[in-house]
């Protein structure tokens, strides 16, 4: 896998560049602010080899504010195949919107604390790679409490909530089963009640599942 | 009632003047003829034809204006009188700053054009305006004083040449008393009001941007530390028992790591509010300061008790900038730094050796600081000749510490 | 002032008296406290008329010569000091508690300077209108109250003094009309029973138009004795600014400690736990590989920690983005479901836009808290130069801003910087929260 790294902070570039590395990955490129990754990201792509994954900051030079979302949303946009990670010290649900906007296919925004957990990680990274989501538990959070459809969230039994929250970070039912300590069959079973009570239709693919229930919390 | 009240714009002007007054001060009155006795004589020559002119205007204002209220055209002429009078008013400040050097502010303008538009208002605005009114009533008690400083300083150049210095002194610092009473402005409270507003929107944009300023630090530093550990040790974790000699790497990477971000954090809670200064005060947090200063700084603190926290705050900020800019610029090989309380100011000194010629407006921070002590009601003051040495002098106003709630 | 003018009407006495008020006013301590007022108040106007008009209209006739200047200030300091009395009294007899107006502003030390300032101030200028305007109107008070009080009392003592003096002036009773072909006197138990009523009716009436004349008292003293609007707009403006000194040092000291407290505290556990483990490393693997464990737990919770404090010093979001964006942020950390309305065409200072976020934070956190609420709205917009915002929910309600309550303080907050908040929570809900700011923009 072939990653490019925007982060301003060197100390924790060269962090990740050793963590990637260590796991066997690529790391093409490591640049310290916005423009410097688009710049970038648009040279590989004239050379014909663009990265598979961008893993940005948020806050990056010169206005230290929001750089790396708008950054990711415009590298989203001229580039659909690329699969982009935010990674931010906060997370807004403001944010996570944003970058869903239109489709969530290879996107993630997770806070950095979730480096700790080394391999959950690079699985995050390799799974926005391969056109999945990866959102933090935070976001949505964050999103569940701010959902209008609070009487019908109300209706789902604490477990079901739980899938419903791993299903909304972009996990595939095995992960959800391997994360909950239950077969793949109970996760599927809780997966058509929660798309039963919610009104959704049973959609396949990972990814499409992911935006359908984020579109239903975001409605 | 003495307190003083120094504005804000002017502490900021003050720079290398005397703390407490605009003007220059005048050379004593001696035998000898300068050029400040010369100024003054002329003055006091001038104030014959200039009150000449000034009588005959606000009499003639007066008692035809006064006549003819009885009709209504009395009014109006009455308000241009009055906007005439503002004029004279304004040319004898000229001349008093000219040739006795007195600066008294210009009064503000009428708003003429404010929200209050319409003949009547208008003309009521300008009816009881007091400046001009207090113009007329110098214009008219000045026809009798311009004869006599006229006759006696004409007079004395041929006969009292060699007293007329002390004459002229005396007789200008009436007039200057003059100019100063009668031709100030009298809207003191609204520009107190003005400033007051303006200070505080500095001290909440400054609080504001403070925490900005903090939320970054945290962000670029600890935080950024922390994540990098975090990623080591959980590496670190996962190699434990595979590759051990790797994982003994990670660990003391890690250990060193959240070393750094232990210093970091402590440099940036002491930026924030040194604990030291909340325990034990202005003596031992300056002291601590000091001790970090690249130059040998003596500190001495004359406090009986504790101002009150916040002033406490600004006080500590104040000092530890100045001998950061010590440290930085000056080149010096020693400073002090003295805290003592007059009444109810509590003055802060900074002194160094070095080669001298700080300024406001310097970029050194200074122009920063002398605003954050405006915005309080503070004094900042700067001596600092070209080759050293440099005395900065801070003053602020003293409030007593009121024990914390909670 | 409509309070100050209410008090001791016997509104605020709980307790019951057998005599209506109507009765009672002749003879309560109120009366006889105005009453005295008005007397006192005709001698003490004319000293004070005749020495202002003396020594003003001396000053100014010998303005020409400068002595009038002195004279003057004099003139006009002596009007402060009679302020300064006519104050007390009104303090002592009539409740009414008037505020010192400014005090003078001397720069400098010297009489000059005290001259100057007492010319220029407005306070010596009102006082000499007040011993001016308050001779006429003393004068008229004095005449009515008495003539009304003494016909009261003396009427309504008719039957005594018919009883104690029945020969008085060689007639029966009190002449009431009389020429020369005939005359009325008031000697039959009618008639006197008439004319005590009349004295009744009086004396009854004699408190009421006491407390009217003193009214008029009140307006004049409150008017021209206390100090000028402008003036107490800078006391106000010189506590706000220290409100806002102290609680932005306040703001940095709480930061100081949460860092300490927290982050700090647990980087230093942190740091020890690492410590150990390297020294195990190489004799016991099994407890190292505990030790990282713990340390490497410490860290994230450590992050979490510094993450929240960061966000309560002030959220990226809101630098970056704005209130609708940081607002939906704190709303979606709300335990209750909150709809945010933001409608701003542009951004406030940040200063501004810091103080209304955390406004509104912390209101949410009492509904979270208190309100017991299963819905919530904020609403944010602007009306020409002020920033509105309004936090409703349907809880429970009784939500006050007594001293003490985390509103008590928001409400102080806000006021430093000229902010209003308006609390209406009857008890049992809804509650509607209303703040307003200044708006400013860069």
């Amino acid at each position: 896998m072939r990653v490019v790294i925007a982060e301003d902070s060197v100390l924790l570039r060269e962090g990740l560049t050793r963590l990637l590395t260590d796991r066997g990955h690529e790391v093409v490129a490591g640049v310290g602010d916005g423009e410097a990754l688009i710049k970038t990201i648009t040279e590989l792509d004239a050379q014909g080899s663009l990265p598979d994954v961008v893993v940005a900051d948020v806050r990056m030079p010169p206005t230290h504010t929001d750089e790396g979302v708008r950054a990711a949303v415009q590298l989203r946009k001229a580039h659909p195949g690329l699969g982009v990670l935010v990674l931010s010290q906060y997370v807004e649900e403001r944010y996570a919107t944003e970058l869903l906007a239109g489709s969530s296919r290879g996107v993630g925004y997770l806070l950095k604390d979730r480096v700790a957990e080394v391999r959950e990680f690079v699985d995050a990274v390799v799974r926005v790679a391969q056109g999945g989501t990866a959102l933090d538990p935070e976001v949505v959070a964050q999103l569940l409490g701010r959902s209008r459809k609070q009487d019908v969230l109300a209706g789902l039994t604490p477990r079901e909530r739980e899938v419903l929250g791993l299903m909304a970070e972009g996990r595939t039912n095995s992960a959800i089963a391997r994360q909950l300590v239950v077969s793949d069959g109970a996760v599927e079973k809780h997966v058509s009640n929660i798309f039963l009570k919610l009104g959704l239709s049973q959609s396949d693919g990972d990814h499409r599942r992911v935006l359908a229930v984020l579109t239903y919390l975001n409605s | 009632m003495t307190e003083r009240q120094p504005s804000s714009h002017r502490a900021t002007r003050a720079a290398g003047a005397a703390p407490y007054d605009e003007e220059e001060p005048l050379p004593p009155a001696r035998f000898a003829y300068d050029r400040h006795t010369w100024k003054e004589i002329l003055h006091l020559l001038l104030n014959l034809p200039v009150s000449l002119f000034g009588f005959t205007y606000v009499v003639t204002l007066l008692s035809v204006g006064a006549g003819l209220t009885v009709t209504v055209v009395g009014f109006p002429l009455l308000a241009l009188g009055l906007m005439g009078a503002r004029q004279l008013g304004k040319l004898e400040r000229r001349r008093a700053r000219r040739l006795l050097g007195v600066r008294v502010d210009e009064p503000s303008p009428l708003r003429l054009r404010g929200s209050r538009n319409g003949f009547f208002p208008q003309l009521w605005l300008l009816l009881k305006d007091p400046v001009g009114w207090r113009t007329v009533l110098y214009e008219f008690i000045r026809l009798p004083w311009g004869i006599l400083t006229f006759t006696v300083t004409l007079a004395s150049l041929f006969v009292l040449w060699p007293v007329l210095p002390f004459l002229a002194r005396g007789m200008a610092n009436l007039d200057r008393a003059m100019v100063r009473g009668l031709l100030s402005p009298s809207d003191d409270l609204e520009r107190r009001i003005a400033e007051l507003e303006s200070d505080r929107g500095v001290v909440v944009d400054t609080a504001a941007a403070d925490l900005r300023r903090i939320e970054r630090d945290l962000h670029d530093g600890a935080q950024a530390r922390l994540v990098n550990l975090a990623m080591g040790l959980g590496l670190a974790k996962e190699k434990l028992l595979e590759d051990p000699e790797y994982a003994a790497a990670m660990v003391e990477e890690a250990h060193g790591e959240v070393k750094l971000a232990l210093q970091e954090l402590r440099d940036l809670a002491r930026g924030i509010h040194p604990a030291v200064l909340t325990d034990r005060g202005l003596d031992a947090a300056l002291s601590s300061v000091a001790s970090r200063c690249t130059v040998p700084v003596k500190v001495t603190v004359d406090l009986d008790e504790r101002p009150a926290a916040a002033i406490e705050g600004i006080a500590y900020f104040t000092v530890s900038e100045l001998l950061q800019n010590v440290s930085k610029h000056s080149m010096a090989r020693s400073a002090s730094v003295d805290v003592w309380r007059a009444n109810d100011r509590l003055l802060l000194q900074v002194w160094d050796d070095g080669r001298g010629g700080a300024r406001l407006d310097g970029g050194t921070g200074m122009q920063g600081l002398a605003e954050r002590l405006g915005a309080v009601d503070g004094l900042f003051v700067i001596d600092s000749p070209e080759g050293g040495p440099t005395t900065v002098t801070a003053e602020l106003p003293w409030r007593d510490r009121v024990p914390e709630r909670g | 002032m409509a309070m100050e003018y209410g008090q001791g009407y016997g509104l605020d006495v709980p307790e019951r008296h057998r005599l209506p008020a109507g009765l009672r006013a002749p003879f309560e301590a109120r009366h006889w406290r105005e009453l005295i007022y008005v007397l006192i108040g005709l001698p003490i106007s004319i000293v004070l008329f005749t020495y202002s008009v003396t020594m003003v209209s001396l000053g100014a006739g010998l303005l020409v010569t400068f002595l009038g200047i002195p004279v003057m200030a004099a003139g006009l300091a002596g009007c402060r000091g009679f302020g300064a009395l006519e104050r007390a009294r009104a303090r002592g007899l009539l409740d009414l508690e008037v505020a010192d107006p400014e005090p003078l502003r001397i720069r400098k030390q010297g009489f000059l300077a005290w001259m100057g300032a007492v010319l220029k101030s407005g306070a010596s200028w009102r006082a000499l209108l007040y011993s001016v305007l308050h001779l006429p109107w003393a004068t008229f008070s004095f005449t009515v109250a008495v003539t009304f009080w003494s016909i009261g009392w003396g009427l309504l003592t008719y039957p005594l003094w018919f009883w104690l003096f029945p020969l008085y002036g060689g007639q029966d009773g009190m002449q009431l009309y009389g020429d020369e072909t005939h005359s009325v006197y008031l000697d039959n138990a009618f008639e006197i029973t008439v004319t005590a009523l009349v004295g009744l009716l009086f004396t009854l009436a004699t408190p009421w138009i006491v407390r009217a004349l003193t009214t008029v008292d009140r307006l004049l003293v409150h008017g021209l004795l206390g100090p000028s609007r402008l003036a107490t707009r800078v006391v106000e403006l010189e506590s706000d600014r220290g409100v806002v000194v102290d609680t932005a040092a306040a703001d940095l000291r709480r930061i100081e400690r949460d860092l300490h407290d927290g982050a700090q505290a647990r980087l230093v556990a942190l740091a020890m736990d690492l410590g150990l483990a390297k020294e195990k490393l190489a004799e016991d693997p099994q407890a190292a590989a505990r030790m990282v464990d713990e340390a490497h737990g410490e860290v994230k919770i450590a992050l979490q920690e510094l993450r929240d404090l960061a966000r309560g010093i002030h959220p990226a979001v809101l630098t970056d983005r704005g209130l609708d964006a940081a607002l939906s942020s704190v709303a979606s950390r709300c335990t209750v479901p909150v709809e945010v309305q933001v409608d701003l065409d542009e951004r406030p200072v940040p200063a501004i836009e810091g103080i209304a976020y955390f406004t509104v934070s912390e209101l949410l956190q009492n509904i979270s808290k208190h309100s017991r609420a299963t819905w919530a709205a904020v609403d944010v917009w602007r009306v020409e130069n002020r920033l509105m915002l309004q936090v409703v929910d349907n809880g429970v309600g009784g939500a006050d801003t007594t001293a003490g309550s985390g509103l008590a303080g928001l409400t102080e907050r806000l006021d430093a910087v000229d902010g209003i908040l308006v609390v209406d929570s009857p008890v049992g809900g809804p509650t509607r929260i209303t703040a307003e700011l200044p708006w400013r923009t860069v």
